[in-house]
C-alpha cells in the first residue's frame, strides 16, 4: 500500500510542524511569560536528541546482550540492524521504549536548563543570554567532537520505536505520536499560563522589582520555568530524533534550533500559545514552499537559495519587531473566573 | 625566539580586546549588548579576501575599507534597527532580539557574497587562511608586529579622544547621564551615533586582520561571539579599558590555556577551545558579575599581604 504523494507532503509539514511548536511552546513559555531571553534554545533541543541517541540504544544493546563485544559507535549499523528486530517483533517493547525515552529526555533537557543557567540566574537577563548561548555552543562543539557520544559528525542511528507498524506506515505513525504530544504540551502550557504561576510569571516579567516586593522569589521562578522549558524543548529534540531515524551533531545548530523558534514566537505573538502556534505552522509551510520552490529559481541565482531565506527571516523579526511587536495574535489578559461568573459579578455590581 | 604559541597569544588577545572593547563601547553608550557584533569582524575577514584574491594587493589595504564599512553597517544596525525600536520604548530584551535578526541578515549576506565570489572568481570563500600572503617584518610574520600597534593605537586614540578632546568629554557625559548631557546642549545622538560608528569599524579592522592568521568561515562571528562576550564582562561591560584588559586576559587563556592543555593532555584537547571562554565568563559571573574593575584591589591586596605577615 503505497500513501498518495499529497498525503506525504502533508503529514511531513505536521510532523516538523508538531516538533517545531513543541519549541516554540517552550520559548514562549520562558521568553512570552516569563520575560527570560534564551539564546541557548539549542541546547535543550539538541540535549533531548544526543541524548535519545547516545542512550536508549546502548541500553537496549546490553538488555538484549546485542552489544557483544561490539563498539557502540563503530558497529553502530550492526547493533541497529539487531535491534531493529527485537523491536520489530514487539510493539509493547517499542512503546515502553518511547515512553521512557521521552521522559528521560525531558528530565536531561531540565537538567541542562539548571545547569547551564546556574551561572547567570541571578543576574540581569542580558548575562543570561550570553550564558546560554555560549552554553548551547559548547553542548554543540562537544557533539561535533566527542565521537563516542552520537559518532560526532557521522551521527548515528537510534533505535526505532516505530518500525514494528510496518514500512509505509511508520512515518504517519511518528507523526501521529508527536501530534498527540503537541496537544499534551499545548494543554500543558496552556493551562500552566492561565494558573496562579503564569500570572506570577508575567508579573515578574512585567516588573520584577516589585513581584519580589510581594514577596515572590524572582530567582527560584526562572530557574524553575527555564527548566520546565527546557525539558519540553528536549522532548522536542528527541521526538525529531525518533522521527529522523538519526541523530548528527551538523543538524543541531543555532541558526535552526534558537533563531528560528525566536521568529515564530515574535511572529505568532509573545506571552499566547494560540498565537505561538499559528506563527509555527507558518513558518514550516513558508519553509516547506520555499524547498518545494528552491529548484525553480536556484538557475537564476549565483547563490544558494537557503541565504536568501535567512536574510528573508531577519528582515521579517526585524519589521514585525518594529511595527507590530505584540505578533499576530496579542497577549490576551487572563480570566481569573469563568466568564458566567464573571457576567454574574457585574450585574451584581451594576444593580 | 619567542614561542609561536605565544606569537597566537597575543595576536588573538589583540584581535579581542579590539572587538571586546567595540562591544563594550556600545554596551555603555546604548546599553544593548550587540549579538551581531562577532559578524561585524567576519566582514572584514572577507573584504581582505576581496582585495588580496581579486585586487592582488597587500592585506594590510583592507584596514581603510573594513574600518569604514564595519562602521557603516554598525551605525545602519543603530539608525535602522536600534533607533526606531527605542523611539517605541522597547525593551533590552527586544533590542538584543533585534541585534540577533541583524546577525542574521549579515551572515546571509555574508554567505551570498562568500557563493558569488566563489562561482564568479573560483576564489576560496569557505575555511580560508591568508597566512602565506602576510608580510614578513623583521624576521617575523606581520600581523604579530601589526596586531598589538593596532591594539595600542586604538587604545590610546580612544585614551586621548575621551580624556582630552571636548567632542570625548561630551562623550563620557552622555553615557553616564544621557538626559542632563542633553540639557547642557551635547548631542546625545550623534554620540551614540558616533560610539556605534567606532564599535563597528573597530570590529572591522580586527576581522580584516583575522584571516592572516586563522581560519575563517562565514560563521566564525558566532564562534568570535562567545570570547568577546567573555572578554568583555571580564572587564566589566562598564569600561573600555577594562573591556581591553578583560580582551587581553582571555585571549591569553584561550591560547596558552589550550596550548598547554594538548600539551599534557594531548592534541584532542583542541577542538574543545570555546569552552575556556565560557569557563572564564562562568567563574567571573559567579565570583566577580560586575567584572574586574568592580573589585575592591586595595582592600584584596591588603588582605592577603596581612595574612602573609601574619603567617
Amino acid at each position: 500500500m503505497a500513501l498518495p504523494l499529497e498525503l506525504m507532503f502533508v503529514i511531513d509539514l505536521l510532523a516538523l510542524f508538531g516538533i517545531f511548536a513543541i519549541i516554540s511552546l517552550s520559548l514562549n513559555l520562558e521568553f512570552g511569560y516569563a520575560g527570560i531571553p534564551n539564546f541557548g534554545k539549542l541546547l535543550a533541543v539538541a540535549g533531548g536528541a544526543f541524548f535519545i541517541g547516545a542512550v536508549p540504544g546502548r541500553i537496549l544493546a546490553y538488555l538484549f546482550g546485542v552489544i557483544n563485544g561490539l563498539d557502540y559507535v563503530k558497529d553502530n549499523a550492526r547493533i541497529m540492524t539487531a535491534l531493529a528486530k527485537i523491536l520489530a517483533s514487539n510493539p509493547l517493547l517499542s512503546v515502553v521504549l518511547l515512553v521512557l525515552s521521552l521522559i528521560l529526555a525531558a528530565v536531561v533537557g531540565a537538567l541542562l536548563g539548571f545547569i547551564a543557567s546556574y551561572p547567570a540566574i541571578r543576574l540581569r537577563e542580558d548575562y543570561l543570554a550570553i550564558t546560554l548561548l555560549a552554553m548551547a555552543e559548547i553542548l554543540r562543539t562537544i557533539g561535533y567532537n566527542y565521537e563516542g557520544l552520537i559518532g560526532g559528525t557521522l551521527g548515528i542511528a537510534v533505535p526505532d520505536p516505530f518500525r514494528w507498524v510496518g514500512g509505509e506506515l511508520r512515518y504517519p505513525l511518528a507523526t501521529a505520536v508527536i501530534m498527540i504530544v503537541t496537544v499534551i504540551i499545548f494543554l500543558y502550557v496552556e493551562r500552566l499560563s492561565k494558573s496562579p504561576i503564569g500570572r506570577v510569571l508575567r508579573a515578574m516579567r512585567d516588573d520584577e522589582v516589585s513581584a519580589e516586593a510581594f514577596g515572590k522569589d524572582v530567582v527560584k521562578l526562572r530557574m524553575k520555568t527555564l527548566m520546565v522549558g527546557s525539558a519540553i524543548a528536549a522532548v522536542g529534540g528527541a521526538l525529531y530524533a525518533f522521527l529522523a531515524g538519526s541523530v548528527t551533531a551538523l543538524g543541531y545548530n543555532r541558526v535552526t534550533h534558537t533563531f528560528w523558534p525566536w521568529v515564530m514566537v515574535i511572529i505568532g505573538g509573545t506571552a499566547n500559545n494560540i498565537g505561538v502556534m499559528l506563527g509555527a505552522a507558518l513558518f514550516v509551510t513558508m519553509r516547506k514552499l520555499i524547498i518545494f520552490y528552491k529548484s525553480l529559481l536556484q538557475p537564476f541565482l549565483p547563490f544558494d537559495v537557503v541565504w536568501l531565506e535567512y536574510l528573508f527571516l531577519g528582515l521579517v523579526l526585524i519589521i514585525v519587531l518594529i511595527y507590530r511587536p505584540e505578533g499576530i495574535i496579542p497577549e490576551k489578559p487572563s480570566r481569573t473566573l469563568p466568564p458566567k461568573r464573571l457576567q454574574e459579578i457585574m450585574k451584581r455590581v451594576e444593580s | 625566539m619567542i614561542p609561536p604559541l605565544l606569537w597566537d597569544a597575543v595576536v588573538f588577545s589583540c584581535l579581542l580586546t579590539m572587538l571586546s572593547t567595540g562591544l563594550t563601547l556600545t554596551y555603555m553608550t546604548t546599553k544593548v549588548p550587540n549579538f551581531a557584533h562577532g559578524t561585524f569582524a567576519t566582514i572584514g575577514a572577507y573584504i581582505t579576501l576581496t582585495i588580496v584574491s581579486l585586487f592582488k594587493l597587500t592585506p594590510y589595504l583592507s584596514i581603510i575599507p573594513s574600518f569604514f564599512i564595519g562602521g557603516l553597517i554598525a551605525l545602519a544596525l543603530y539608525f535602522l534597527v536600534l533607533k526606531p525600536l527605542l523611539a517605541r520604548g522597547a525593551s533590552y530584551l527586544v533590542l538584543m532580539i533585534a541585534t540577533i535578526a541583524y546577525d542574521m541578515i549579515l551572515f546571509s549576506g555574508i554567505n551570498i557574497y562568500a557563493d558569488y565570489l566563489n562561482r564568479a572568481f573560483k576564489v576560496r570563500t569557505r575555511l580560508f587562511i591568508l597566512k602565506s600572503y602576510d608580510l614578513r617584518l623583521f624576521g617575523q610574520p606581520g600581523l604579530a608586529i601589526v596586531a598589538p600597534i593596532a591594539a595600542g593605537v586604538m587604545v590610546l586614540s580612544l585614551y586621548l579622544l575621551l580624556n582630552k578632546t571636548r567632542f570625548g568629554i561630551g562623550m563620557r557625559a552622555a553615557i553616564e547621564n544621557p538626559s542632563l548631557a542633553g540639557v547642557v546642549g551635547i548631542n546625545v545622538n550623534l554620540m551614540y551615533a558616533f560610539s556605534w560608528f567606532v564599535s563597528g569599524a573597530l570590529a572591522g579592522v580586527a576581522g580584516s586582520f583575522i584571516p592572516l592568521w586563522l581560519m575563517s568561515n562565514p560563521d566564525m562571528g558566532a564562534r568570535l561571539i562567545v570570547s568577546i562576550f567573555a572578554a568583555s564582562i571580564v572587564g566589566g561591560l562598564t569600561s573600555i579599558y577594562g573591556a581591553f584588559i578583560g580582551g587581553i586576559l582571555t585571549g591569553m587563556a584561550e591560547i596558552l590555556g589550550t596550548g598547554y592543555l594538548s600539551l599534557t593532555l594531548g592534541t584532542w584537547v583542541a577542538p574543545y577551545r570555546p569552552i575556556i571562554p565560557l569557563a572564564i565568563l562562568v567563574v567571573t559571573l559567579m565570583l566577580a558579575p560586575q567584572g574586574l574593575a568592580s573589585l575592591n584591589w586595595g582592600a584584596l591586596f591588603r588582605r592577603v599581604s596581612a595574612r602573609g605577615s601574619a603567617a
